[in-house]
């Protein structure tokens, strides 16, 4: 048994791409092991540094056996090239080449007989493709070579046994050595196991392995939170960036002046997180401190490190702040103007325009949400200011976030500051989601205005292609309305927002955007309910016909289905066969909804199935009962059967739909 | 190598000098500035045009870098509209650049094993130029002080061989070795003269003629005509003078995007004609390089 033993040096390849590459690099090989048949240890890892790729797999026999088998050659009555070819590439003689019928016809063959392979020999054949076949998500090309890989690959260490791989990969030759200074690119040393190549790079405190570094980094924050009453926050994107972009890492707690702490701590948070990579610590309290961890690729034995990152964040914070004194005094209501000059989008007006409609929009959705028209509206129409400060200039990401801060700062109603701070979430699946009323309307009001501009135009995503992220746009409107149980008219929300479109003069084709929207709001909703692992048939049976303004139901509906067809299918008899036959049985025996626990437990798989059914519906808040079997069978002859038998949905399913139609 | 490092940290010319006298060594042509406004080192015709073709290519210039929105009428420590950056590139990418460019930060005093240096991902992109390409920015202790990119394609065009570029911003790089925090504190040569005094005048009335007096309406009309010619240089297959005409185009552009008067989608039009300008000089300088 032998371990295989690969690296790849390269210059810094970035945290994501490196993450792509070892989860790329351990698929292959798996691949290769499983298509050659050859037992290999399945608990192998694939380790990376900024400059290394390492894969190690041990437990691998050093030879396969082949069984002998017959390989079929050219047909008989071929011409003779053929067969001369067929005899050369099986490097035989025609004394071994036999005639045999096949269903096929007459053919020539040979018997290969059962052989043993050098595991070594297959892996120098074919390392080179395995390596060609890693995608990477952005990749490059360097000086006049041809390859594609993250960043230039300068060596490829390769073993096998102990023994060095020899192969090549593009204009690379692979050895048993590597760079051990992956700064200057020197010191070749030879490595004939993993082990030993642990070992050493350990002895430098470079650690290879990703999960050991992000250990000794947790550790190390932990240790000295714990010391310091301090808490970080939760946040593993950022943390598994720092532990890619490190190979010794050594963690410095650093400060800030704490006069910063005045500036909003979104501002503090996103310049030490996103622009910088520290993580800043919390009290108790969940307050920003002035500490923050510095995660360093060297020991800072002369302070330097520190020092530098210290004046680093100095500077950037003494901007950002120089920026909040600026714009927080600069009254919002009258820069309101001024968004006549900002473009909101070509044809679609400026954002003077956009909060326009926004407000027609917003207070018509007051009405439904029952919450006061007038805060509603001013929320709308300072909502976009803060596009024209120097803050959102220098921390786009955190629109509306700073146009809360200067609305609180100003003196502006809570709820009106909240919503404008929160008027652009979610912001797809994974995001926050508002549950404030004022923030569900204003954020509701910024997205149809959006959709209804952009189909209006005509720049709807296509199936590639989706550059104004409108699909995550929509998602989101589905979330704010399911999630949130928001009760509003999607239907006339969409005409009026065309409505106002119109009023601005613009040439809006009401029902063909209607039409449009909806379809393409309905299908947002099923890859919605996809991505929360809801069963394609219960999907495409809620959805079925679905208005907009049911979106909610089907959501409800479709949840529910999922969560007691588990039961159902768990049983595994064969169920819903006899749906009506049962279906007469427990409307005449009156099973009611309320029983559902004991019948579960008692009855048939079939009767269960219907109680379910009853109960979904009296979850979703129709207390109707199936009442009449009559109205059921003529369900069954409509066409909404038909159309849905050939979805190969089952019957059950069919049968509800039916009914709530 | 002998260079001025000792005792007392270096001055900005010397932190120059050392540069210029460093990559020299190293087989670069050291050129001097490019005579026309451009936004950075790149926009240089030493670099955007002599790394499209297949011939070989090394030098290393200062060039003073023009951002007119960034102009703060020199009140921002950090912040300027006029700068300068150090650029070198060659082609095709020497095996051996981070070696190279690790030992160009101790010719200017600072010993990268002391520091914190990182290769952080930084792709970059111009639009005008219509050129993309893959690399980092470099940090010195978490400050970003060089730009440091291979080219995968300029003009439009896919580059062979690939060409890398790096780019430091010597203002930051000397902020970080002089230990200041302000721009204006920096030493510049041996007798004290400071940044200050040699551009803080120049910040403030630039920032004003950005903002405030620039003539916007013979700042569109210098774009149209500055177009027509280089257009017309283009169809005379005469490269350099075309991509002169064209750097000016730009630089017209940016003043009008400080003034504030391209709407969003103007910009992106105006943007995509400045690149289509480009990618037609690089066509024709190409044809001269086979």
């Amino acid at each position: 048994m032998s371990e295989l033993f690969v690296e790849l040096f390269s210059e810094e390849i970035p945290a994501k791409l490196q993450i792509n590459a070892r989860n790329e690099l351990k698929k292959n090989i798996k691949n290769f092991f499983i298509d050659n048949q050859i037992n290999f240890n399945e608990n192998f890892n694939v380790y990376s540094t900024p400059n290394r790729l390492v894969l190690h797999i041990d437990k691998i026999p050093n030879e396969i056996k082949l069984n002998s088998e017959e390989i079929r050659g050219p047909n008989v009555n071929a011409p003779e090239k053929a067969l001369e070819g067929f005899i050369r590439s099986n490097n035989t003689k025609l004394e071994k080449i036999f005639k045999k019928n096949t269903e096929k016809g007459k053919f020539y063959f040979f018997k290969k007989e059962s052989r043993k392979i050098k595991v070594s020999d297959l892996l120098e054949k074919n390392l080179s493709e395995i390596l060609t076949k890693i995608t990477w998500n952005k990749s490059m090309k360097w000086a006049n070579y041809d390859l594609y890989w993250g960043r230039p690959l300068k060596s490829i260490l390769a073993i096998f046994n102990k023994k060095p791989l020899n192969f090549v990969f593009n204009h690379i030759n692979s050895s048993n050595k590597t760079f051990i200074d992956k700064s200057l690119e020197e010191g070749l040393k030879i490595f004939n196991d993993f082990n030993s190549y642990l070992k050493f790079f350990k002895q430098k405190g470079i650690l290879i392995d990703q999960d050991l570094r992000k250990k000794i980094i947790q550790n190390k924050i932990n240790e000295i939170i714990n010391k310091k009453n301090l808490k970080i926050e939760q946040n593993d994107r950022l943390i598994d960036e720092i532990v890619n972009i490190v190979e010794k890492p050594a963690v410095i707690v650093c400060e800030f002046d704490k006069k910063f702490l005045n500036v909003p701590s979104e501002i503090l948070i996103t310049t030490m997180q996103s622009h910088q990579k520290y993580l800043p610590t919390f009290d108790k309290k969940n307050k920003l401190t002035n500490n923050f961890f510095v995660v360093s690729d060297i020991k800072d034995t002369k302070g330097f490190v520190k020092l530098g990152n210290e004046r680093v964040i100095e500077a950037r914070l003494s901007d950002a702040e120089f920026f909040w004194e600026k714009n927080k005094t600069q009254n919002l209501v009258k820069q309101v103007d001024k968004l006549k000059n900002i473009n909101y989008f070509k044809g679609l007006g400026s954002y003077f325009d956009k909060i326009q409609r926004m407000r027609k929009l917003s207070s018509l959705i007051s009405d439904d949400l029952l919450i006061s028209k007038d805060k509603i509206e001013i929320a709308s129409s300072i909502c976009k200011v803060d596009l024209m400060s120097d803050l959102v200039g220098e921390f786009p990401e955190l629109q509306g976030i700073v146009g809360g801060h200067f609305a609180k700062f100003q003196g502006f109603d809570k709820e009106v500051c909240l919503a404008v701070s929160e008027q652009y979430l979610p912001n797809g699946m994974e995001s926050k989601l508002p549950k404030k009323m004022y923030s569900i309307a204003l954020s509701l009001s910024d997205k149809l205005d959006s959709l209804v501009g952009f189909f209006g135009i005509n720049l709807k995503p296509t199936s590639s292609k989706d550059p104004y992220a409108i699909r995550r746009m929509a998602i989101s409107l589905v979330r704010l309305i399911v999630e949130n149980e928001t009760k509003i008219k999607l239907k006339d929300l969409i005409i009026y927002t065309c409505s106002a479109y119109r009023d601005q003069g613009y040439d809006f084709d009401t029902k063909k955007i209607q039409n449009e929207l909806s379809d393409f709001i309905i299908e947002r909703l099923k890859n919605y309910l996809k991505e929360k692992k809801i069963r394609q048939d219960i999907i495409e049976s809620s959805t079925f016909l679905l208005g907009l303004d049911d979106l909610l139901k089907a959501y409800k509906k479709s949840l529910c289905l999922n969560k007691n067809i588990k039961k159902i299918y768990t049983n595994k008899q064969k169920p819903f066969n006899n749906f009506l036959e049962n279906y007469n049985f427990s409307i005449k025996n009156g099973y009611q909804v309320k029983n559902i626990k004991y019948f579960s437990q008692n009855m048939e798989n079939d009767i269960f199935a219907i109680i379910c059914l009853n109960n979904a519906r009296f979850m979703y808040g129709d207390t109707k009962d199936i009442k009449d079997s009559k109205q059921c069978l003529e369900m069954h002859k409509r066409d909404n059967y038909k159309l849905l038998k050939t979805k190969k949905i089952p019957d059950f399913l069919i049968y509800f739909i039916a009914y709530e139609k | 190598m002998v260079y001025k490092t000792k005792k007392k940290n270096l001055s900005f010319q010397d932190t120059i000098f050392n540069l210029q006298k460093y990559w020299s060594k190293k087989g670069c042509v050291i050129l001097q500035p490019y005579d026309l406004e451009v936004g950075a080192g790149t926009f240089h015709p030493a670099t955007t045009l002599r790394s499209l073709g297949p011939k070989p290519w090394k030098t290393a210039y200062v060039q003073p870098s023009r951002r007119p929105t960034d102009g703060r009428y020199g009140d921002n420590p950090n912040r300027l509209q006029h700068y300068y950056q150090f650029q070198v590139l060659i082609k095709p990418s020497p095996k051996e650049i981070k070696k190279m460019y690790l030992n160009s930060l101790s010719s200017i005093g600072i010993n990268y094993e002391e520091h914190d240096i990182r290769f952080v991902e930084d792709d970059w992109e111009s639009p005008t130029l219509g050129a993309a390409g893959l690399g980092w920015e470099v940090w010195c202790d978490g400050m970003e002080v060089t730009q440091f990119t291979y080219f995968q394609q300029m003009a439009g065009v896919e580059c062979k061989p690939v060409s890398v570029e790096i780019t430091y911003g010597l203002e930051r790089l000397c902020m970080f070795i002089q230990n200041k925090k302000s721009v204006f504190d920096l030493i510049w040569n041996d007798e004290g003269i400071t940044y200050k005094d040699v551009f803080h005048k120049s910040e403030k009335e630039f920032s004003a003629y950005n903002f405030e007096y620039a003539n916007t309406d013979n700042l569109f009309k210098m774009f149209e005509m500055l177009e027509e010619e280089t257009k017309l240089l283009v169809e005379k297959k005469i490269s350099l003078p075309a991509y002169d005409q064209c750097l000016k185009c730009s630089h017209v552009f940016n003043i009008l995007d400080a003034r504030g008067v391209i709407s969003v989608a103007q910009r992106a039009e105006y943007i995509a004609r400045i690149r289509e300008l480009t990618k037609s000089i690089g066509k024709v300088w190409i044809e001269s390089q086979s």
